[in-house]
């Protein structure tokens, strides 16, 4: 779950009564945000992805006065319409193959006062927060924040050759070339390959020439870097889809929103059809909440006066319409976009309680798939037999795989690990693992599992079958190919079925002591001695048998019979 | 006679005269009981006059192969009717190499003759000549040379000063102590002899044996009537049993280690867990555990670009091929993905999400992450509400593992389908469970799943551990039912049962779920 520190002296600072740790955990727990831990000032809080704006001080802080009863309903915000023409975005199409949506918006900080040390702060950590959710790690959407005062509308969204490229990067001293920057720096390396295309790279530059930022990399120093005490300043986010760049502005205005910052869109211009999110990052938006359906997943009828108290309690406007109301959404809710959403946070507002449940009734016992029952009665018989009964998982290692001289198991493309390299495409597999963990304890073993298998299937959805054996493997001073033939025929028996046996190559086995054995020309069951060169690898010191019924093909043979 | 008496020896279990009428049943308490071969090994150690004898002497005279011999003395000595005297004695021996080059000489003293029949002078192309082979002229020379006997450089010199005639090398001298059987050896040289392969030491120990006081005193028969062993078959059915006395065992001795077998403990706790499903009237679906991402994900409405879909947290698989799943369904899922109605409707069923639906990304195999998968599934085969399934089963994310993370996972996974559902159902089928397994405090929390809405995680109090987190689920959205056609609400759930079970089974480390420990699976220890 998305996690960040906050200050908790500037959570309380929005709040106009006291809130003690306690209080405010238990309000947390209520809500999609958890206390992880409080320590000092630091406060970790986790959130559900869906509610980023509460990973913010001013977002948490908009949800706990909510939550206290402190304030009501959604929290407006002024915005001014763009009065200096200038002020935009001049796009060029050169960055359409590369990162083709820009939108952003100007915020202008309240008369008499300017951006303060600990909105700065917020702001970019958010930004940064916002980048690693919403942004897929800058690739969809990134944010910039500027000095306004410092730029010379319009501001140029283009892609430029590198070689034309000279800037100050937000962290260094001197200029330097883009060739070199992106060869050098750090940040370069992670995200470069969304900002750059072989010799040309993504620039914001102003109407004087002074770069920006080289999205979504870094911001320049020179004007591109926002202090403490600038009064108003432009945030822009350039992506890949509209809709990330919409969310990552509108979650960031919160920060500026709940301080009384005002907002001016700024409008995108540029050849061909072109959407500009950036009226639609800061517009509120309104859902639909037909009272029809919130009654039904509420499971109770919910008077209109109840439905407004407990919207307004999550900070959201509520008007009534025929059928139902009318939500309005802040920008820093995007996951308010549907009527469902909107039930849900009627429903969530206050805590659910237990003692208002119930318990939908059912006329009928349950019950196991029939080939289930058949598993079971499998293992069941090889307990019965003595066997006992490890469980294993499906994912066995490179060195299992190896020793047995399997070809056919299927290879993860991306293992975590060598131990856990490949889907096992018999039991044995696992079974030589427990061969050896074992090998300090005495002898005669015997133990045996029923459970799945991952087979090639071509034609199948998805190219492979989920099949489902019964292994069993005996180590013991004596034992031979007769003890695990035994077995095989007696639990074939037991579903009244009589197999051939035929001599068969398999990996990992004595060759001349191995076998199929087969039904109507089905493979039913594998079965052999396990070869020396395999025992010595995994330390075991005594013969051992090994046999393998696949019981989803017996199923197929019996099952009728056995469902019966 | 013989009958009565066998009778008296070898009590019938199924004859009601028997117990208790003060018979004389076998001695089990007898100190000492003899086997027929420790009864004639032990005779034949009485018979004789020299003792102690040596062990290879006893099969000749006992009429018993040699194994049986030095069982019944290891038996007899045991039980303290013999004593052993045992010498350890070290021998050597000259090989077959050693015996031909005492025969022919060692290979310095034929180059030294070779060197006197010269003048005492020797080209190396001389040596060549002498007969022996390189290996032994390089031999000869380094030992001649080591012994100061050979001046260094060529040709090839007595030293200035060296005397050699008749007086043997001390190679020889040990050569032929050796044959002789001398123990007064220098061990050097023998080591050395050793190491050239022409004389090997034996390290053997001989055994003695005579019979102990106890062993001398013991009477040797029971009326002369041999002692009846194993109960074999031909015994059992001749009836031969009824004219022999049974030697009764040493009821003290060490017996095979017998193991058994009993039902996995986790399994056994899912299945005990699948009994409260049953219970509640869930009816068990399956699924592939190797899926496509259409399954796995996009009928789930999860957007393709979801971190958690990534190459970081999903498993992908290789050289496999996966297939998309059929046409019009994948139509209608691709379009509450874009947010576009689905065809022949009038209205998106949501917002859907940005960027364009792919299908080549619904084709891919991964490993199933969720068994909401498998409610997916059966939702697409459009039951007939009012339904009920449930689907227990492992699942797979990336992770590394640890005492409480394992890259394999077990999730309960649950659904109900039926008119009127709400949450209020959802809570109420958490309240079920969680009384289930005995645990009646309940709270309920908001939570997040890109496909149920609302979304909610049920916390249950444990008596030592306090609030943990046991039940999410939620109402499923209409973007998951309407493109599988399902036109009645879901409820849905998918608990981590694999806490569940550490909790009841007392683990305090995830790996030991996946047990193998055979020792402690059969019960009754190592």
């Amino acid at each position: 779950m998305p996690q960040s520190v906050l200050s908790v002296e500037r959570v309380r600072s929005f709040l106009s009564s006291p809130v003690s740790d306690a209080r405010l955990t238990d309000l947390l727990f209520a809500s999609k945000a958890e206390v992880e831990k409080l320590d000092g000032d630091a406060l970790t809080v986790s959130v559900t992805p869906d509610r980023l704006d509460l990973l913010s001080e001013a977002g948490l802080s908009l949800e706990l006065g909510g939550a206290l009863g402190l304030a009501r309903g959604i929290l407006r915000f002024r915005v001014d319409p763009a009065t200096d023409r200038s002020a935009v975005f001049e796009v060029d199409a050169s960055v359409d193959r590369l990162r083709p949506v820009i939108a952003g918006y100007r915020v202008r900080a309240p008369p008499g006062s300017g951006l303060d040390p600990g909105t700065l702060e917020e702001a970019i950590r958010f930004q940064e927060l916002i980048h690693e959710t919403v942004g897929r790690g800058r690739r969809t959407a990134s944010i910039g924040i500027y000095p306004w005062e410092k730029i010379e509308p319009p501001v140029s969204y283009s892609l430029e050759t590198l070689d034309r490229v000279r800037f100050v990067p937000l962290d260094g001293t001197e200029e330097m070339a883009a060739t070199s920057f992106f060869g050098t720096h750090p940040l370069a390396a992670r995200y470069g390959a969304y900002g750059r295309e072989g010799g040309s790279c993504l620039v914001l530059r102003d109407a004087a020439g002074s770069i920006l930022s080289l999205p979504p990399v870094l911001n320049s120093r020179t004007a591109g870097e926002s202090r403490v005490g600038d009064r108003e300043l432009l945030i822009e986010s350039t992506g890949t889809q509209a809709r990330s760049v919409e969310e990552s502005l509108g979650l960031l205005l919160v920060v500026f929103a709940v301080r009384g910052w005002s907002v001016i869109p700024v409008p995108v211009v540029g050849p061909g059809p072109r959407r500009d999110p950036g009226r639609a990052a800061v517009a509120m938006r309104s859902v639909r909440l037909p009272s029809r359906l919130l009654g039904e997943m509420a499971g109770e009828s919910l008077a209109s006066a109840e439905v407004v108290r407990r919207l307004g309690r999550a900070r959201l406007g509520v008007r009534p319409q025929a059928g139902g109301w009318r939500v309005e959404v802040p920008p820093w809710r995007p996951d308010l976009r549907n009527p469902v959403d909107a039930v849900e946070d009627v429903i969530l507002a206050v805590p659910l309680s237990p003692e208002g449940a119930v318990v939908p009734p059912s006329f009928r016992r349950g019950r196991r798939r029939p080939e289930t029952m058949f598993r079971r009665r499998v293992a069941t018989d090889l307990i019965g037999l003595g066997f006992a009964a490890p469980y294993t998982s499906l994912l066995v290692s490179d060195a299992r795989v190896a020793q047995l001289g399997s070809t056919s198991p299927i290879r993860l493309h991306n293992p975590v690990s060598t131990e856990f390299a490949y889907l096992r495409d018999r039991i044995l597999l696992s079974h030589l693992d427990v061969l050896a963990h074992n090998t300090r304890h005495g002898y005669p073993q015997r133990f045996a599992e029923v459970g799945p298998v991952v087979v090639r299937h071509p034609s199948a959805e998805s190219g492979s079958e989920t099949r489902y054996h019964a292994s069993l493997v005996v180590a013991a001073d004596p034992v031979g190919f007769s003890d695990a033939a035994a077995l095989v025929d007696y639990l074939l028996r037991r579903r009244d079925v009589l197999a051939v046996r035929e001599p068969s190559e398999l990996p990992g086995l004595i060759p001349g002591r191995s076998a199929r054995s087969r039904v109507a020309g089905e493979t039913v069951a594998e079965l052999g001695e396990i070869h020396p060169s395999v025992l010595i690898h995994l330390g075991v010191p005594v013969p051992a048998v090994w046999a393998e019924i696949d019981l989803t093909t017996l199923w197929t043979l019996v099952g009728p019979r056995e469902a019966a | 006679m013989g009958l009565r008496r066998a009778k008296a020896l070898n009590p019938d279990p199924l004859s009601p005269t028997v117990p208790g009428t003060g018979e004389a049943g076998p001695d089990l308490g007898a100190p000492v009981s003899l086997s027929g071969p420790e009864r004639s090994v032990l005779s034949a150690l009485r018979s004789i006059e020299t003792l102690p004898i040596d062990e290879e002497e006893l099969p000749r005279r006992c009429g018993l192969d040699a194994d049986q011999v030095r069982g019944s003395l290891q038996r007899l000595r045991s039980k303290h009717l013999v004593v052993l005297e045992e010498e350890h004695q070290t021998i050597h021996r000259l090989t077959p190499r050693g015996e031909a080059t005492r025969a022919t000489g060692l290979p310095e003293r034929r180059f030294l003759s070779a060197l006197a029949e010269r003048g005492g002078s020797m080209t190396l192309h001389d040596a060549a000549l002498t007969g022996l082979s390189q290996e032994e002229r390089s031999a000869a020379i380094g030992i001649l040379r080591r012994r100061g006997l050979l001046a260094e450089g060529l040709p090839f010199r007595l030293s200035a000063g060296s005397k050699v005639g008749a007086d043997l090398l001390p190679e020889e001298v040990v050569l032929r102590q050796v044959a002789q059987g001398d123990p007064d050896i220098d061990e050097a040289i023998l080591s050395a002899l050793e190491r050239r392969g022409l004389v090997r030491t034996e390290r053997r120990s001989r055994k003695r044996w005579a019979p102990s006081d106890e062993g001398r005193r013991l009477p040797l028969a029971r009326g002369g009537e041999e002692e009846i062993g194993a109960l074999r078959p031909e015994l059992l059915l001749s009836g031969a049993w009824k004219e022999r006395p049974f030697r009764p065992y040493d009821v003290r001795a060490d017996v095979p280690f017998v193991t058994g077998a009993r039902p996995n403990p986790y399994v056994a706790w899912l299945e005990e867990f699948e009994e409260v499903l049953i219970g509640l009237g869930f009816e068990q679906a399956e699924g592939p555990l190797l899926e496509t991402e259409f399954w796995n994900n996009d009928v789930l409405f999860m957007p393709q670009d979801h971190p958690a879909r990534s190459i970081h947290d999903a498993l992908s698989v290789e050289g496999v091929e996966g297939h998309p799943p059929r046409a019009d369904l994948l139509a209608r899922v691709a379009a509450v993905h874009e947010g576009r109605p689905i065809t022949g409707e009038s209205q998106p069923v949501g917002a859907g999400w940005s960027g364009r639906y792919d299908p080549t990304i619904a084709s891919r195999p991964t490993l199933r992450s969720q068994t909401t998968a498998v409610s997916a599934r059966f939702l697409a085969r459009q039951p007939a509400p009012p339904f009920r399934m449930f689907s227990l089963d492992r699942n797979f994310r990336r992770e590394s593992v640890d005492a409480s993370h394992h890259i394999e996972f077990h999730q309960a996974e649950g659904i109900v389908g039926e008119p009127g559902l709400s949450i209020r159902h959802l809570v109420g089928v958490f309240r079920s469970l969680s009384e289930a397994i005995g645990i009646r405090d309940l709270k309920i929390r908001p939570s997040y799943f890109p496909f149920t809405e609302p979304s909610i995680e049920g916390y249950v109090r444990h008596p030592t551990l306090g609030w943990i987190e046991v039940f999410p689920g939620g109402l499923f959205r209409p973007e998951v039912l309407r493109p599988l056609g399902i036109g009645v609400p879901v409820i849905a759930w998918g608990i981590g049962v694999m806490r569940l079970a550490m909790v009841s089974l007392g683990a305090n480390d995830i790996r030991e779920l996946f047990s193998d420990d055979l020792a402690s699976l059969r019960g009754g220890g190592t």
